[in-house]
């Protein structure tokens, strides 16, 4: 489910939770790995990627009812 | 166990909203020498509809357009997106709105595209085009630090969730702070609606994934809510705009395409180009955003987006500006994907109906009632990114001169309501079993569609004001929220009910059909009712005004 962080790239900046529009990072603490408390509430804005200062620390899938239709 | 603050926030103004119209108003009072406080419920840097950027600010830009109003003054009057008709605001417009662009690129916004003006998207061909892209990615980042910058203080994780009042003066709001659990009592002279637009009060393309929304999900009407609990007017509630673009990826940005809309035989859907435009875009969209609604009702469909014939130039030109819509999600979305837009005709669908009215105010942003104020899409007769700067940043001047000529008024006349409503807050946090706010947006959502949807009629819409009642009086006794976070989506679901309440109401006054608002017992349009309605209530009642000659907003 979106967003996906991986512990081991992750700095614990906080940069993601702090910015995250739909709050899906809510209990996160500074200093620590965030928790991705409400994955479905993520919009798919990738501000958390963008906030992100260390590519593929946190990434985002775009969920199965999201996908766009294309021929 | 909510707790409250000891503190009192105080403030000559309180903005309730850190999008564009609110921190324009705040930077503009702080300027003037007011003291002012900004509430988000979420991270001014990214909250709101400006999440991400914008790509195109509405303007007449005298350095573009040259020196003859005239036909730009048509050119808003016709304009299917931002368009406006009211004279009062088209004057503004075109007084102030080349000044905001200005003072915007003073602040570090690129408003201009490679060192020149740059106008696209959303236009006809061969009339002139009055939408500027600029590139807004920075542009939420720019005024938060403007506006702290110039002394303002910015609240994030704040849900502001009920206005206070004497009479009818607006003297503060309530607030929870969601991360912390505390309710914050702010005491303000000029208080500003600036909550945006209206999500989640209508099903979207995929009703069991709630969060694929055009626009921003969390903007739920809570100004529009919290002024009718308060007893300000709101109006146009009856019309509903509605979006298209890709689907099933919902996300509003249809004029920043440049391609052409096309039924599966080839054939272009609408009249304006049969080639790849970057001037204009496929304006189609704008005009006739059910198309694409009305084509899958008949099997017409699917109707594609596509860019063949579009150069590598063009294409990178449109992803640009995308981005810089904010849709850099949909553009990842397609790399991933693999999607080749000089190959692949990308569907496009309508997406759910929008509200479009809201609180009521005059060009000076003041409400029906003192001391508050309502401003962006709160109520757009002005739309989009040029209303809510333009008029924003006069709404502060306003709040400032009307809180130097007011005092405070002290909150001890709340005292009981606030106990009242810290108790509910309370109870919502205590539930060990209940619905949650999820459960509850649905049964909203369901009753909107099936009774205040795309054709309307009394016997529906009374029904649907009777169900909308019971779910509405459940939902209060029952919605429960594990913490601060769910708690702050329980008020976001009240809210909206609320508004559903006064949208329903609003349909059923207006006894005519007119633009988006469609009556299956009155299907003709009553030139006498070519006025504004206005909704509001009084003792928990619903009241209905008329009132003046009515403008098409944007």
């Amino acid at each position: 489910m979106p967003p996906i962080i991986d512990p081991k790239l992750c700095t614990a900046c906080g940069e993601c939770w702090r910015i995250c529009e739909g709050d899906v990072f809510y209990g996160s603490k500074d200093g620590q790995v965030p928790v991705v408390s409400y994955p479905e509430e993520c919009w798919h804005e990738w501000s958390c990627v963008q906030a992100c200062p260390v590519a593929g620390a946190v990434v985002i899938r775009t969920p199965l009812p999201m996908m766009v239709v294309y021929k | 166990m909510v707790t409250k603050q000891a503190e009192v926030v105080k403030a000559d103004v309180l903005c309730i909203g850190g999008g564009p119209a609110g921190l324009m108003a705040a930077i503009r009072a702080r300027e003037l020498g007011a003291s002012v406080v900004v509430a988000d419920k979420g991270n001014t840097l990214h909250s709101g509809s400006a999440t991400g950027g914008c790509d195109h600010f509405m303007c007449y830009n005298p350095e573009y357009h040259g020196t003859d109003v005239a036909p730009i003054r048509e050119a808003v009057f016709n304009a299917p997106t931002g368009g406006c008709t009211d004279p009062v605001y088209v004057d503004i417009w075109l007084d102030k709105s080349f000044e905001m662009v200005k003072l915007w690129e003073s602040w570090g916004i690129p408003m201009k595209h490679n060192g020149k003006w740059d106008f696209g998207g959303h236009s006809f061909p061969d009339r002139p085009r009055i939408h500027m892209h600029y590139a807004g990615g920075n542009q939420k980042k720019v005024l938060t630090e403007k506006a702290l910058k110039n002394g303002g203080r910015l609240m994030n994780r704040v849900t502001i969730f009920e206005l206070l009042r004497d009479g009818d003066r607006v003297i503060g709001a309530l607030g929870f702070d969601t991360w912390n659990e505390r309710i914050i009592q702010f005491e303000a002279k000029s208080t500003m609606l600036a909550t945006g637009l209206v999500s989640r009060l209508y099903p979207g393309l995929t009703p069991g994934w709630l969060i694929n929304i055009p626009i921003f999900p969390f903007n739920t009407g809570d100004g529009r809510a919290m002024g009718l609990r308060a007893g300000a007017y709101l109006t146009g509630l009856e019309f509903a705009g509605r979006w298209a673009g890709p689907k099933y990826f919902s996300r509003a940005g249809k004029g920043t395409w440049i391609g052409v809309l096309r039924e599966p035989s080839g054939k272009p859907v609408g009249p304006f180009i049969t080639k790849p435009n970057k001037e204009t875009g496929d304006i189609v969209a704008d005009v006739y955003p059910a198309l694409f609604a009305d084509y899958a009702a008949a099997a017409r469909g699917p109707v594609y987006m596509d860019l063949h014939g579009a150069s590598k130039e063009d294409i990178e030109y449109m992803l640009h500006w995308l981005r810089h819509e904010g849709n850099t999600g949909l553009v990842n979305h397609l790399a991933q994907a693999g999607i080749d837009l000089t190959k692949n005709g990308i569907e496009f669908g309508t997406y759910e109906f929008g509200v479009r009215g809201g609180v009521w105010h005059t060009p000076d942003s003041a409400t029906n009632l003192k001391g508050l104020y309502a401003c962006g899409e709160e109520y757009a007769v002005l739309g989009g990114m040029a209303g809510a700067v333009t008029l924003g940043w006069m709404a502060g001047e306003n709040m400032a001169n009307h809180a130097r000529g007011t005092e405070f008024a002290g909150l001890e006349g709340e005292k009981d309501r606030i106990e009242q409503e810290t108790g509910r807050i309370t109870a919502m946090l205590s539930r060990k079993a209940g619905a949650s706010w999820q459960e509850a947006n649905v049964a909203l959502q369901n009753t909107m569609l099936d009774y205040g949807g795309g054709l309307r009629s009394e016997p529906l819409l009374a029904q649907g004001l009777s169900h909308l009642a019971r779910v509405k009086e459940k939902a209060a006794e029952t919605l429960m929220a594990r913490n601060g976070h769910e708690l702050g989506r329980c008020l976001e679901v009240l809210n909206l009910m609320e508004v559903g309440e006064a949208v329903i109401t609003a349909a059923r006054a207006r006894q005519e059909s007119r633009g988006p608002h469609k009556r299956y017992d009155y299907p003709y349009t009553n030139p006498l009712l070519d006025r504004s309605l206005l909704v509001s209530k009084e003792a928990g009642k619903f009241a209905i005004k008329w009132g003046e000659k009515m403008y098409k907003g944007g």
